[in-house]
């Protein structure tokens, strides 16, 4: 199975600003030597310096590509990353993909649903579109985004075969050779996370915009069970522990801290840290990822968990 | 995770010692709401939890801290987390509770 995130910012997309670009390039210059071929300069930057001075993690808001099944493709969620994973998905089409894709979504706020808008498959008439929700109410958001005070391009021009799936939390399917569930998840209007596992068992959390709240301890039980050995969870990590149980408390989100806890407990392998706050600049992104790992280190109880930290055009496979 | 309370001077001290993970964040949590009550029905307003031989402390230690200290702030009483270990001061910086707690060293008792 491969993970493929295509967008990995919460609430809002963002993008790097022309001062932003200079100050990595002015640090990358200062830390440099010569260098005699792109091939030893390339080197540098992967190995010499930091992801935030050498690369970024992107601005794009939640979607993430399982490659998994039969052959269709799966998506987590369609924020800004969709337009692009839309656009691959044409030229992977054009040699040869099946033109199916199974959406699920986490919840209909805005930043999990503007790419829907963008996406050119949805003009395809020989595309499938199936979206998979467990809210009653997802095609009224997704049509609502595009009436003609929000879009110029209203839903029923989209030519795709286009279906909406109703799932149950607690109860097991079979999409395109994937064994999918879902868990209820606490956020506004609710959330809802997914569990994927592929014949061969490889299994993928897909866990966003989940708050779990200091007075609601007890009930974490219910996700160490959903997340239970999973080879890849991704969470949503937005806040430090401090301000998601003070400013930023109900926000409908969660920590760093929490979701390296609750995978130790699963006994998950790796944790992808996801949603990142869009006033995070990479820096800072970067030092939550440190942070993570030197936690996880010091509350370790039993096997290591691996922390990555999700960026725009980041696989891993497992 | 053990924990004792004492009566200090104008203060109440709960002594952590062990670790406040997934066993143990709840007799923690009843541990310092004891220790409120005590607090409140015998006029203290200073609460200092001693975490001079905590190990360590998960989020669960943590959040159950945040739940204790709105029980104490609603009935005037200050909370301060006392001499935690290198472990620890780490956790507070990582999940920046050292911005939502005062941290203070106490004499360690011979």
């Amino acid at each position: 199975m491969l993970v493929r995130f295509w967008g990995t910012r919460g609430s809002l997309p963002v993008a790097p600003t022309a001062g932003t670009i200079r100050q990595k390039i002015v640090a990358a210059l200062l830390s440099a030597r010569t260098f005699t071929n792109a091939s030893e300069a390339g080197d540098f930057v992967d190995r010499e310096l930091g992801f935030a001075a050498g690369a970024t993690y992107g601005g794009a808001t939640p979607c993430v590509e399982l490659e998994a099944g039969d052959g269709a493709y799966i998506l987590c969620d369609m924020g800004s990353g969709l337009r692009a994973f839309g656009l691959d998905s044409m030229r992977r089409n054009g040699e040869g993909h099946r033109k199916t894709y199974n959406f699920f979504l986490s919840h209909l706020h805005w930043d999990h649903i503007m790419g829907f808008p963008f996406f050119v498959p949805a003009f395809d008439p020989t595309a499938t579109i199936r979206i998979h929700a467990a809210h009653p109410d997802a095609e009224t958001a997704l049509r609502r985004q595009q009436e003609e005070i929000s879009f110029p391009v209203p839903f029923d021009w989209l030519r795709a075969n286009i279906e909406f799936v109703q799932l149950n939390p607690g109860e097991s399917y079979e999409i395109d050779g994937v064994r999918v569930e879902t868990a209820r998840q606490q956020h506004s209007h609710v959330s809802y996370g997914y569990r994927f596992t592929d014949v061969d068992g490889r299994t993928v959390i897909y866990s966003t915009d989940s708050e779990h709240k200091p007075d609601n301890m007890e009930d974490e039980a219910t996700f160490i069970q959903f997340f239970h050995e999973a080879d890849l969870v991704i969470c949503d990590t937005m806040y430090s522990l401090a301000d998601s149980v003070s400013m930023k408390e109900d926000w409908g989100h969660s920590s760093n801290l929490v979701a390296i806890d609750l995978c130790h407990e699963a006994k998950a392998k790796c944790l992808a840290l996801f949603h990142h706050e869009p006033t995070y600049e990479d820096e800072d992104i970067q030092r939550m990822h440190e942070e993570s790992i030197r936690y996880e280190e010091l509350t370790r109880n039993g096997p290591p968990l691996t922390v990555i930290c999700a960026y725009d055009g980041l696989e891993v496979r497992l | 995770m053990e924990y004792s309370l004492e009566r200090g001077d104008g203060a109440i001290i709960v002594r952590v010692c062990g670790r406040v993970d997934e066993s143990s964040w709840e007799a923690f949590g009843a541990g310092l709401s004891e220790a409120i009550e005590q607090a409140r029905d015998g006029g203290t307003s200073n609460l200092v939890i001693d975490l001079g031989a905590l190990d360590y402390m998960s989020s669960r230690g943590l959040r159950a801290l945040t739940v204790a200290k709105r029980q104490a702030d609603e009935g005037g009483i200050a909370i301060s987390l006392a001499s935690p270990n290198e472990v620890m001061r780490e956790i507070l910086a990582i999940s920046r509770y050292d911005k939502l707690f005062t941290i203070i060293e106490i004499e360690v008792k011979p």
